[in-house]
């Protein structure tokens, strides 16, 4: 048992598989309509920009900005509770998607919005049900 | 919309922090009561609405059996507390149509702060992949990010936000219903723990039981004095589309048309009922429905009153951050406070010479932000 299945795990389906799968692995990916356009997450059988039904994964480089984001110190699930605060942040990534990310932080209250943050390395990936974050030269 | 159609008759039940009553006690006590005060029963309803997060596995089908009353409308609200401030005026546009002549529009819930938190959880398929397993902390955790990041863009000051709070506080000290009545000044606000930074103790509401309830109909069957015309009515979903946290909601998009319809501006309303999980998002509504500009509303926070007989009032019987908020419950309370001032029945927080007012719903938390938004212009005639 891997340490992070302590958390609430999302429910995998078709949809979502290879997502869950890549993170298994350290990386992040995004879903896109095969004729192009702008990337989108969180995954869906539809491109919500397009309409399109044939969609193709694309791997993100992982990195983003922090656009805003809150220090949480009472979490949903007590599986979270020795882990305050947890900095729950929305993140835009280099690829223009934007999604919600934990960021694992030293000291907290370092976070700022607009630092550049990258996915932890892939060792530690498997503590954390969904892509999680640091900031940018922390490791 | 028709002018013989209207709200005839409201109703509440007392709200409880923890009970042991089921939910369908709750949603037929708040149905008889607003029956009660129309001079109607059960048996004179053919439309029902219902509005309700732990309703499944029931429907309002299930629910007209309950009450063993038979229905030619129902309708079920699908946009969170956005939901009964829509089902009102869906329920006007049926009647217009011909589908009932007595609709009785119910919303309510029976859960706690543990049963908030289970609820949130699994609230979406979206938010129970992509956010229970961050520990996002619920809501809190989701309106922190809008919170800040208004702070952030337009310079928005806490200290702004807390007169609504405190404001709709000094009302709610006038309102035997609010489960919270103790006087609040600023400084308890900014001094409060903080749950979700920037999000403090009294930015949250306190999850409880209850349920609301209304009658509309035709404003004849109501004694004069206590009809209540629905002068416009507009919801949306899912706007912005593709946006994690945004400083808007879909208010925007009908605000112009919601006071061209209604023959009236934000100026001519003498008070407002605005969706208050936190008085951020109260903040967006006065922006979004009009009373000052994007990115204007710490100063206009400043320069302005709130209570029963501010400059503005808002929530007059203390909103859902003093009363508590029964589930979508909170989404029509609103409205039976709405009808209860232009019925002249506020008591001491009446609102002097109450002829108009504006109420707005808002909900169903997606992957980020609530992507429901709603709003009535009600009128006494």
């Amino acid at each position: 048992m891997v340490a992070g299945s302590r958390y609430p795990q999302p429910l995998e389906d078709e949809d979502n598989r290879p997502f869950l799968d890549g993170w298994r692995s350290g990386k992040l990916f995004l879903q896109q309509s095969r004729e192009g356009g702008r990337l989108f997450f969180y995954p869906r059988p539809v491109c919500p920009y397009s309409g399109s039904t044939d969609l193709v994964w694309k791997q993100a480089s992982g990195k983003g900005r922090v656009l805003s984001y809150s220090l949480v110190m009472r979490p949903n699930d007590p599986s979270f509770n020795d882990d305050v605060p947890i900095i729950l942040a929305e993140i835009r990534l280099e690829e223009g998607a934007t999604l919600l990310g934990r960021i694992v932080l030293a000291d907290p209250l370092q976070v700022q919005s607009g630092i550049a943050v990258e996915l932890l390395p892939p060792s530690d990936a498997a503590r954390y049900p969904l892509p999680t974050f640091r900031p940018t030269g922390n490791g | 919309m028709s002018s013989s159609i209207g709200i005839i008759g409201y109703g509440q039940t007392a709200y409880e922090k923890r009970t042991t009553r089921s939910l369908f006690s709750f949603l037929a006590e708040a149905g008889k009561k607003a029956l009660d005060t129309a001079g109607l029963n059960f048996k004179d309803i053919d439309g029902l609405a219902i509005c309700s997060f732990e309703l499944p596995p029931d429907n309002t089908v299930t629910a007209a059996e309950q009450f063993g009353i038979s229905v030619s409308w129902a309708y079920l609200g699908t946009a969170g507390s956005a939901g009964p401030v829509a089902s009102v005026a869906n329920a006007v546009r049926a009647i217009e149509a011909g589908q009932a002549t007595t609709v009785l529009c119910i919303a309510g819930d029976n859960y706690d702060i543990g049963g908030h938190f289970r609820l949130m959880d699994n609230f979406s398929r979206g938010l129970r992949n992509y956010g229970t397993p961050l520990g996002f902390g619920g809501a809190n955790g989701l309106f922190g990010i809008i919170q800040r990041k208004h702070m952030e863009t337009y310079g928005t000051r806490a200290e702004d936000l807390g007169r609504i709070a405190v404001d709709q506080r000094r009302s709610a000290r006038r309102n035997e219903h609010a489960l919270l009545r103790g006087p609040m000044t600023l400084e308890d606000y900014l001094n409060a723990r903080i749950i979700a930074d920037p999000i403090r103790l009294y930015d949250c509401v306190l999850p409880c039981a209850g349920a609301e309830a209304v009658v509309i109909g035709a404003l004849d069957r109501a004694p004069a004095g206590k009809r209540v015309k629905v002068l416009s009515g507009f919801e949306r979903h899912n706007h912005p589309p593709m946006e994690i946290a945004p400083l808007r909601g879909g208010w925007e998009l009908f605000a112009d048309q919601l006071y061209a319809k209604a023959g009236y501006g934000p100026d001519d309303m003498d008070f407002v009922q605005l969706y208050d999980d936190y008085p951020i998002m109260v903040a967006i509504q006065l922006e979004d429905l009009g009373f000052c500009k994007k990115g204007e509303v710490s100063d206009f926070l400043a320069r302005n009153s709130f209570s029963w007989d501010g400059s503005l009032p808002l929530n007059t019987g203390g909103g859902q951050l003093s009363c508590g908020q029964a589930g979508i419950g909170g989404g029509l309370l609103s409205v039976t406070e709405a009808v209860r001032q232009l019925r002249g029945e506020g008591r001491d927080r009446q609102v002097e010479k109450a002829r108009r007012g504006l109420v707005a719903g808002y909900g169903m938390v997606g992957y980020g932000h609530g992507l429901s938004a709603s709003s009535l212009i009600l009128e006494a005639v």
